[in-house]
């Protein structure tokens, strides 16, 4: 006959599997639920990684249900009570359990009692493994579902990509000003300002919520980058042409000449050189070299070097050869300027590069998104949609830069939709020194709810394929050739923006007109 | 483990009470449930109010019970015109060796199985009269304190038509009867069968099967079985569920104006006990004390007027709340 313990370790068992049965269940409950419920917040909001969110409620729910399995566990005289009641065995084995150490008079005979009735009744049979039928139903449910949620398109989708794509885009935009920062890090004469700047625009690019906001912070980076250049430099470098090209005539100055030449810095120690060498010079060639210099200072553009030749020039003239001297260390000094703000200049048009490339990279994804954003505006099944975005750049040298795009749609319905398109432009400086600068480019973008049927026409240019000198012949109640309006707005913003491009025309100034366009757009969307 | 006591022969109670019950069947005709919890009380020590309408045997059912135990038996019949002297005894005046004397003069309550028929007839003062008999098992005439025979049982029976000229039983009376029980009336079969064994030429004879001793024998051994704390928690919630101010029963609340005493919860475990052993168990049951809990709490609960205007009886809200208390122990 089993002992009080062996009969409370089978109750033990026979409820620990019951039990985990149930748990499980209340488990399987917990994981669908979970999941379900974020497959349904991933689909009002954007949300990143749900499939990883969702897969982390299932042994979440799982370890928290063998924790409440193992700390639930029901005491020895709950099994014993329960199973008196489940088993009809008239709270014996609880009275038994509960006078195990006792020695009353009637203990012996009632721990004998309940042992032979609890040997008689199936223990297991007081704790089945039972499934709650409505927590399977809702199991059921649940599963179906959350896999109605996961098989079904998600709206959301698109927003997430976008969002992926935009991050990739101003990651590789950031890796582009980097690269840039480097490569001024890693020239001759590097300049920490520059590094700077870059540095502190791939990080704002890299922290921007969008590709357009990362747009918003090269501009002001370029005009910081702008300002270390000295706009006095074009004439001073060509002064210091000039001076090369009055001193290559000359017998004494054709080596300073070449030096020159070569390289502002050379230049000016072989300046330094002629100004030591003065005293030793033979009167014929100080008369020459002192004519050669009165000429490169009538041809000097910048005044401080006009100053330097002509006081070099002069006091040469009149065999002042320490005041000639003096005069041409300073004109070497001016060299040396010129060299500096050369390095300074062509670490500003490598940054700039990398800020221009950086800004078409965003450019192109800003654009990618308003035409997302102009497609999603639409409203009904069939309503239409349009978004074009067209940007155009200049540089101080050549630059061009454009980019349009454009959707269209037709249905009933009513939409809503704005578009922004970005341009940079890039060009070379016509010394190589400076590199072009495109301006920010934007775009419009615009939903329309008309109905497939009703197109708003306008007297317009000539259809394709016909010249203004042979109109289209009018139809009954015409008095003009007619055009959809959506075409004509849209080639006059593209033969606009098509001039911009052409032109030198500050950046600023093409974004007036790209917004004048918008608003026009905007306004007919209004007024449809 | 600790030593045990020496072993208690709880099948001594078990065959009492077979055989009781055996020998008033030879008498008593069905009635199964009312000798039953007779015999319940007889074991457990406690008193017993009997309540049917004229002719259903109550009397007998006393009358038997004295003669199949080997106890004394005294039989009162209550009148508006019974003075408490006339039950507990009184002081006379009697000569010794010439010389005069009070001596005391025991009343019929000084036997071991004492029934007062028709309880209800006797003024409150004669009822009250009882009271200490009872309760205590003494009786004070005068200055004198005198204990009655053990056993002491009070068996009372008590009308519940003819209520005019009666006196109803006070609560504090109701509550010293370990039971009350309701005669009801026989079957259509246990009518035949009265009918063939009382109008015959001859009734049967009951022979005494038991004496006090035995009685008294197994009112010990019903105290000694155990009962697990689950359980007392059960009829804890029994008796607490019985008072409008703690159940949670909406019938409880409205009809109920006072619940069962402690006494209640005492009779509840001690018969729960004694219905144990007549199982042949050695532990009390939920069922024990579902038994006895109508006999047991049926005159402890007072029930307001509404109760008897919408025809509420005790037993009614009893079996509900029998219904509505959790058995299952609290999970720790």
């Amino acid at each position: 006959m089993n002992s009080l313990e062996t009969i409370l370790r089978q109750l033990r068992r026979a409820a620990a599997r019951a039990r985990a049965a149930s748990y499980a269940v209340h488990g399987l409950v917990a994981a669908g639920a979970w999941i379900a419920a974020v497959l349904v917040i991933a689909r009002l909001v954007p949300f990143e990684r749900r499939a990883e969110v969702a897969a982390i409620g299932v042994p979440v729910a799982a370890a928290l249900v063998v924790l409440a399995w193992s700390l639930r566990r029901p005491s020895a005289p709950l099994l014993m009570a329960l199973a008196d009641i489940r088993l009809g065995l008239k709270e014996r084995l609880s009275t038994a359990w509960e006078r195990r150490a006792e020695a009353g008079p009637m203990d012996g005979a009632l721990r004998q009692d309940a042992l032979r009735h609890a040997a008689g009744a199936s223990l297991v049979r007081a704790f089945p493994v039972r499934v709650n039928r409505g927590e399977a139903s809702l199991v059921a449910v649940l599963t179906i579902f959350a896999l109605g949620l996961a098989v079904l398109p998600n709206p959301m989708d698109r927003v997430l990509a976008q969002r992926q794509a935009d991050r990739a885009s101003q990651a590789r935009a950031a890796k582009v000003v980097t690269d840039a920062q480097k490569k001024v890090a890693a020239s001759d004469k590097p300049n920490p300002q520059v590094e700077k700047i870059l540095q502190d625009t791939q990080a704002k690019i890299r922290e921007a919520a969008s590709p357009r906001k990362a747009l918003e912070s090269i501009t002001p980076a370029e005009q910081q980058l702008q300002r270390l250049t000295d706009p006095g430099t074009p004439a001073l470098n060509s002064s210091a042409q000039n001076l090369a090209n009055a001193l290559s005539g000359t017998a004494a100055g054709r080596g300073a000449a070449q030096a020159i030449s070569s390289s502002p810095a050379k230049g000016a120690q072989a300046v330094r050189d002629l100004a030591s060498q003065l005293q030793t010079l033979s009167p014929k060639d100080r008369e020459e070299l002192a004519k050669a210099l009165a000429k490169a200072s009538q041809q000097a553009q910048n005044a401080p070097m006009r100053d330097s030749l002509s006081k070099a020039a002069s006091s040469l003239q009149s065999g002042d050869t320490s005041a000639a001297a003096q005069s041409l260390n300073d004109v070497a000094s001016q060299l040396d300027s010129l060299q500096a703000q050369q390095n300074t200049d062509q670490a500003v048009a490598s940054a700039i590069n990398g800020l221009e490339a950086a800004r078409q990279e965003l450019a192109a994804q800003a654009d990618r998104d308003a035409k997302g954003q102009a497609a999603n505006g639409t409203a009904g099944a069939s309503a239409s949609a349009s978004a074009s975005a067209s940007a155009s750049g200049n540089g101080n040298g050549n630059g061009t830069g454009n980019g349009t795009g454009n959707g269209t749609g037709n249905g009933n319905g009513n939409g809503n939709g704005n578009g922004n398109g970005n341009g940079t432009g890039t060009g070379g400086g016509s010394t190589g020194g400076t590199g072009g600068t495109g301006s920010q480019g934007s775009g419009t973008g615009s939903g329309s709810g008309a109905s497939s049927t009703e197109r708003v026409y306008v007297p317009g240019q000539p259809v394709p394929g016909q010249s203004e000198n042979d109109p289209t012949p009018l139809g009954p109640g015409q008095d003009v050739p007619l055009s959809p309006f959506s075409q004509v707005i849209q080639a006059y913003q593209q033969a606009a923006l098509d001039a911009t491009d052409q032109s030198l025309i500050p950046g600023s100034e093409r974004d007036l007109v790209r917004q004048y366009f918008s608003q026009l757009g905007e306004q007919t969307q209004g007024a449809r | 483990m600790i030593a045990e006591e020496p072993r208690i022969d709880a099948t001594k109670v078990t065959e009492l009470a077979q055989a009781l019950e055996a020998e008033l069947a030879r008498l008593i005709v069905g009635q199964k449930e009312l000798v039953r919890d007779t015999v319940i009380a007889l074991i457990a020590g406690g008193h017993v109010l009997l309540e049917g309408v004229p002719g259903l045997g109550k009397t007998v059912l006393v009358r038997s019970l004295g003669q199949v135990l080997s106890m004394s038996f005294a039989r009162v019949q209550f009148t508006p015109d019974l003075m408490p002297a006339d039950i507990v005894g009184t002081n006379v005046i009697g000569e010794t060796d010439g010389r005069r004397e009070f001596r005391y003069q025991a009343g019929p309550l000084f036997a071991n199985l004492v029934l007062a028929d028709e309880i209800n007839r006797a003024t409150p003062k004669t009822q009250s009269a009882l009271l200490e008999a009872m309760q205590e098992r003494t009786v004070t005439v005068g200055t004198q304190t005198r204990s009655l025979p053990s056993p002491f049982f009070v068996l009372a029976t008590q009308n519940p038509i003819e209520l005019e000229g009666t006196y109803p039983l006070p609560e504090a009376q109701l509550d010293r009867f370990f039971f009350k029980i309701l005669v009801p009336f026989p079957s259509e079969h246990d009518l035949l069968e009265i009918a063939r064994r009382t109008t015959g030429e001859s009734t049967p004879q009951l022979e005494p099967v038991a004496d006090g001793g035995a009685v008294l024998a197994a009112q010990r051994i019903a105290r000694e079985v155990p009962i697990a704390e689950h359980v007392l928690a059960y009829a804890a919630r029994v008796i607490a569920a019985t008072h409008p101010d703690r159940s949670e029963l909406d019938s409880v609340r409205r009809y109920v104006r006072w619940g069962a005493s402690p006494r209640g919860m005492q009779t509840l475990v001690l018969a729960g006990k004694v219905r144990a052993l007549l199982e042949g168990r050695y532990n009390v049951a939920f069922d024990d004390l579902n038994a006895v809990a109508r006999p047991a709490l049926r005159h402890r609960i007072f029930l307001q007027f509404e109760a008897e205007a919408d025809g509420i009886t005790t037993d009614r809200l009893i079996s509900e709340l029998l219904e509505h208390t959790v058995k299952e122990p609290a999970r720790d």
